[in-house]
């Protein structure tokens, strides 16, 4: 009957929707860095702990207030126990144990074994509670420091909380362990040295009674102090003897000091560009929409560059050196391969709500052809463009999921015969599109504001900002309305098309979203 | 005077291209290749008679568009050398090559790469403007674009462009206006204020055909 309602109540938990978004809100909270939220909380525990910490160091000499005392041993130590507690709940899912081994059971066809669950529960809730973040964060609850005064020092854990919300701090850590091998070496070596040493000038020195050297503890500081290439000077041999051990613990001590500046700067050498990519990685994450383009090429720097003046761009390019290259020119490349599903993964785009548009331009279409399948295969939705090549692969390109194709050379043909057909005409237009002396045409976007002021197309007043007003793209009939009547009613989702001045037409741009009723 | 017959230089895959869209504005079009076995070939030495003899260069545009940059150039130094009033237009690669053809004199210059990267950006940030520009340029809507000259201006009795609201009175918009002096101007520039509206000036129009030729029918002829 109990096991019944235990398999029920973790079935129940594990499908709740309510239960699994709450869970899910605490994990991105405390664990995931890319939770846009998370940073907010990070500052919050930061400033708890630098507080506590000023709270310890003005209570050396100084009464400090009951209140904030209070606040200190139990505020600060119960906002942490809730967080301790949530880091305990999130680590991993307990209705999800119960439930596999629920199954496990049932599939051999034996009674739902509650202990084995029991004892898995416990075993992955403890692994948690034993490691060095979880033991630290525990330490640093304990009000109880407070009332023994020797322990109060022990608030000081609560800067080991640190470790957790500052990212250079981890970044270090993770440096440091990955030389660990090379730093084990150098402590062990380290520690002969110390050791040897130690004996040695305790041996010379002890009996000398001019020489301050008189237990071991005493030597072994004195060791540590030289080796470290420190040097206090209040504890140094006399004998002559003592003075050659120290000799040898001096350059014992230059190549300790050398070996390990060597070993954290190549360290980070060896990291710096994967700390950089992890940093890049994650502002790109940041980014609410950008453009991604894949292959850089001629065409794709003319895009970019057009494209970088209003909008945010991301090149992910397979040649290194061509991103060396799209870097020289100022624009955010990668080097990842567009064709690879895990290149989006690594890079954890998401296409569906990032990503605006797709351009391939690579010049070559089984490049484009590829990454245009590669994209198609996890999102059927985001829009993609290519260029084409060879005409031949036009139709290669389409299988591939290409939303819009452009030809180079159709382009140049098309344009040729507007030029040979209207020659003014066409300049005109080429000019209205390329912002000739200011002019230029613009799309404005009719939303909700500029409705609760302007209801129909004669109320624009557009002449008075010297604007000419091309016509209007309805949204709800999908067509294009040119030069259309005083009467004509906008409605929300509308595109105005206007030519005029650009400083006009911000100025018309801002009095469509002022309130004039 | 329109040109009447085109002369296209270079053999590749620009050239079926062009000469798929050009084909309906001239009576003729002549392809010329390097390829010295073929009945229209030329070479780029500065010995243009045979095709001074065979074409009234006058009624001629000449399309340069030699994949080889370099050659480009020099075919297009080559002609105007030869043809001070001939109409070139020359394909660029870059922005580099397109200003070396312009300072080669080349009448109009095409950049291949500057125009695909353009029409790509333009039809991801404004594609309404892309759509219906495209549709104004071919045709394929009932509006049309059209350049009118003006021969009667009379009837605006010394009014400058900006002073007459066309699309109310006359169902057109007027996009530019291109001055005798071969100035261009959007009339709703600040600058369209000083010039008053005169015989010869040519006004580059969007409106339904009929309409437009309502507008020929009051103050000139389409070009």
């Amino acid at each position: 009957m109990i096991k019944q309602l235990i398999v029920d109540g973790a079935y129940y938990l594990n499908t709740s929707s309510v239960y699994q978004k709450k869970k899910l809100f605490f994990y991105n909270l405390l664990e995931n860095s890319n939770y846009k939220y998370k940073k907010y909380f990070d500052i919050f525990m930061i400033t708890l702990i630098f507080i506590s910490v000023a709270i310890l160091i003005r209570e050396v000499k100084s009464h400090i207030n009951d209140s904030l005392l209070f606040f200190n041993n139990y505020v600060v130590s119960f906002i942490f126990l809730i967080e301790y507690i949530l880091r305990v709940w999130v680590n991993n899912s307990i209705s999800k144990i119960i439930i596999n081994q629920n199954e496990y059971d049932l599939m051999l066809g034996e009674r739902f074994n509650i202990s084995k669950a029991l004892k898995e529960i416990l075993k992955t809730k403890f692994k948690y509670m034993i490691s060095f973040k979880a033991i630290v964060d525990l330490l640093a609850i304990i009000p109880f420091f407070h009332q023994l005064r020797l322990l109060r020092i022990f608030i000081l854990f609560r800067v080991f909380k640190l470790f957790r919300y500052a990212k250079s701090i981890q970044t270090f850590t993770s440096v440091v362990t990955a030389k660990k091998f090379e730093f084990f070496t150098l402590f062990i070596f380290a520690s002969i040295i110390i050791f040897v040493s130690s004996v040695l000038i305790y041996v010379m020195e002890a009996n000398n009674p001019e020489s301050s050297i008189e237990t071991i503890f005493e030597a072994i500081y004195w060791s540590v102090v030289t080796i470290s290439t420190v040097g206090y000077g209040d504890i140094s041999p006399v004998t002559q003897e003592g003075r050659v051990v120290a000799m040898f613990v001096i350059i014992a001590g230059i190549a300790v000091f050398s070996f390990t500046t060597s070993l954290i700067v190549t360290s980070f050498t060896e990291k710096l560009d994967e700390i950089k990519d992890m940093k890049f990685i994650n502002d790109i994450a940041k980014i609410k929409e950008f453009y991604l383009i894949c292959g850089y090429e001629k065409v794709a720097k003319e895009v970019v560059k057009e494209l970088s003046k209003n909008s945010k761009v991301i090149i992910l390019e397979e040649d290194l050196e061509k991103v060396e290259l799209a870097k020289k020119d100022g624009f955010i490349a990668v080097n990842y391969n567009p064709g690879s599903i895990q290149s989006y993964k690594k890079l954890r785009i998401n296409i569906q709500t990032q990503v605006k548009a797709i351009l391939c331009l690579s010049h070559s279409d089984v490049e484009n052809v590829y990454t245009a399948l590669t994209v198609r295969s996890f999102n059927k939705d985001v829009f993609i463009l290519s260029i084409l090549i060879n005409k031949t692969n036009r139709n290669k390109l389409k299988f591939a999921g290409v939303n819009e194709i452009f030809y180079e050379k159709e382009l140049v043909g098309i344009i040729a015969k507007e030029f040979a057909g209207q020659p003014v005409a066409f300049e005109a237009i080429h000019a209205l599109r390329s912002n000739y002396n200011g002019v230029k045409v613009e799309e404005l976007f009719i939303s909700d504001r500029v409705l609760d002021s302007f209801n129909i197309i004669g109320d624009l007043n557009n002449k008075k900002y010297r604007i000419v007003l091309l016509g209007v793209y309805k949204k709800s009939k999908k067509r294009f309305f040119f030069n259309p009547i005083d009467s004509m009613i906008l409605e929300t989702g509308d595109y105005l098309l206007v030519i005029g001045n650009t400083v006009f037409i911000k100025e018309f741009d801002i009095n469509l979203h002022k309130k004039v009723k | 005077m329109r040109e009447k017959t085109a002369l296209i230089f270079g053999f590749n895959d620009y050239t079926s291209e062009i000469e798929k869209n050009i084909s309906s504005e001239y009576e003729s079009v002549s392809i010329f290749t390097l390829d010295k076995d073929d009945e229209n070939s030329f070479d780029l030495s500065d010995d243009w008679d045979d095709l001074d003899n065979r074409f009234n260069i006058e009624n001629c545009i000449a399309f340069c568009i030699l994949e080889d940059m370099a050659e480009n150039i020099f075919l297009t130094i080559s002609l105007r050398d030869t043809f001070k009033d001939l109409t070139i237009v020359a394909l660029a690669r870059d922005k580099e090559s397109s200003d070396k053809l312009t300072l080669a004199g080349a009448t109009k210059v095409l950049p291949s790469t500057q125009t695909t990267a353009n029409v790509i950006v333009e039809m991801l940030e404004k594609p309404i403007i892309t759509k219906v520009f495209h549709d104004i340029l071919y045709e394929k809507s009932a509006l049309q674009i059209a350049e009118i000259e003006i021969q009667n201006h009379k009837c605006f009795d010394n009014k400058y462009p900006s002073d007459i609201d066309w699309s109310r009175n006359h169902g057109i918009i007027v996009l530019s206006v291109l001055h005798e002096n071969n100035t261009r101007e959007f009339i709703y520039s600040s600058k369209a204020k000083h010039h008053m509206i005169k015989e010869g000036d040519i006004f580059v129009v969007v409106g339904y055909e009929q309409d437009i030729k309502e507008l020929e029918k009051l103050i000139g002829k389409k070009r």
